[in-house]
């Protein structure tokens, strides 16, 4: 069922309209307005995801499957990808959240993050400086072993991308437990910026989190080893729109991402075309989106 | 709905984020004590964000106003020490 992927980005696009959830947003409010509000909701939302999708992985539902790694392509990609980011306006689900509320200047931003993005991975433009990058990459790890069954953890696919707890030789649990304490301490045990807003920060984060996870579950049904994917889904949309390839299931999520957000921000009278008064924003914003999608490109994600 | 004598208004409907949040804050650097100004935003996150970030500088809120659909109307009363 291929179309899970669309219901699941639904879900997800409304729950992002609702929580204003932004990566882009979070980072800079810490370090431009001393508020840390969105970056709490963020990373409680990477904690309940952490350990929701080890516990499917756990009960055999999911296999975990991290991309390679590649240190110099996920550092520097990633750099790239965060100025990018701040030009676009939003992060990669920022701006496909904000692109089903109305915001222009998103949908600009959008356009030309995944046309990049899809253009680099099929000969396009910049597809040679990815492939160099390429090179960079570190071998993947066998996690067990095919015919014996035996290995270091049957949590992942028999060979996936290197881990914190690959690198380091010790029980993923232990590297999940770790993670998720010191992120629930931030979270819990520092003060916490005030703020209205429609769902609270907790709720936001443990929706997000669950909703992230089983996105795993479903879209390992269709065979996709993976969970929510943006760059990825933008990327499929570009590819059915240009070579009439078929909707993926992170293209139908992304797809169901801003039709959510639409849903939910005209529910919330919250929707709204608009538009800059200053047409440079437009300029700069597709300039963002490219920088977005070759860093996202680079850094594998 | 009480009438409030406004002295600047920053309009930055259709802005990028974080621009409407960025030039409330200089506005309100820029403006005297006890000057009143009135935001207009239409970006639902930055509603919810400036009233945090005003009463941090030490200014007031006082009132956000929705109006219809996605717009919104922030009185500021600006205070400085």
């Amino acid at each position: 069922m291929i179309f899970s992927g669309f219901l699941i980005g639904l879900i997800f696009g409304a729950l992002l309209q609702r929580s204003r959830m932004c990566f882009n947003s979070a980072f800079r409010d810490v370090l431009l307005f001393k508020d840390n509000y969105l970056l709490k909701m963020a990373l409680l939302t990477v904690a309940v995801q952490m350990i929701l999708v080890h516990l499917l992985a756990q009960m055999g539902l999911i296999a975990l499957a991290p991309s390679g790694l590649n240190w110099v392509a996920n550092i520097v990609g990633a750099y790239i990808f965060g100025l990018g980011m701040v030009l676009a306006g939003g992060c990669a689900s920022g701006v496909t959240y904000r692109a089903g509320e109305g915001l222009t200047t998103a949908w600009f931003a959008a356009i030309f993050y995944g046309g990049t993005a899809y253009a680099m991975r099929n000969g396009g433009v910049f597809s040679g400086v990815w492939k160099w990058f390429q090179g960079f990459s570190v071998a993947p790890f066998q996690y067990f072993d095919q015919t014996t069954g035996e290995g270091f953890s049957k949590l992942y696919l028999q060979k996936a991308g290197q881990t914190l707890p690959s690198v380091f030789g010790v029980n993923p649990w232990i590297v999940v437990v770790i993670c998720a304490a010191l992120i629930l301490w931030y979270v819990f045990g520092t003060q916490t910026s005030e703020r209205e807003s429609k769902i609270g920060l907790k709720t936001a984060a443990v929706l997000l989190g669950a909703v992230g996870a089983f996105a795993w579950y479903f879209s390992e049904l269709v065979g996709r080893n993976y969970g929510m994917g943006i760059t990825g889904g933008w990327s499929n949309i570009w590819s059915v729109w240009l070579s009439g390839k078929p909707f993926s299931w992170d293209g139908l999520s992304v797809f169901g991402i801003v039709v959510g957000a639409a849903i939910s921000a005209v529910m919330a009278k919250e929707f709204k075309l608009r538009m800059p008064r200053n047409p440079i924003t437009y300029v700069q914003v597709m300039g963002g989106g490219i920088i977005m999608g070759f860093g996202a490109t680079i850094g594998g994600g | 709905m009480a009438d409030y004598e406004v002295s600047r208004v920053i309009d930055v409907r259709g802005e990028v984020c974080p621009v409407p949040d960025v030039e409330t804050k200089r506005a309100i650097k820029g403006a005297k004590d006890g000057e009143i100004l009135k935001v207009l935003v239409d970006y639902p996150l930055s509603v919810e964000r400036i009233p945090e970030s005003v009463k941090k500088l030490g200014s007031e809120i006082l009132e956000v106003k929705k109006n219809g659909g996605s717009d919104w109307e922030i009185y500021v009363k600006v205070k400085k020490q």
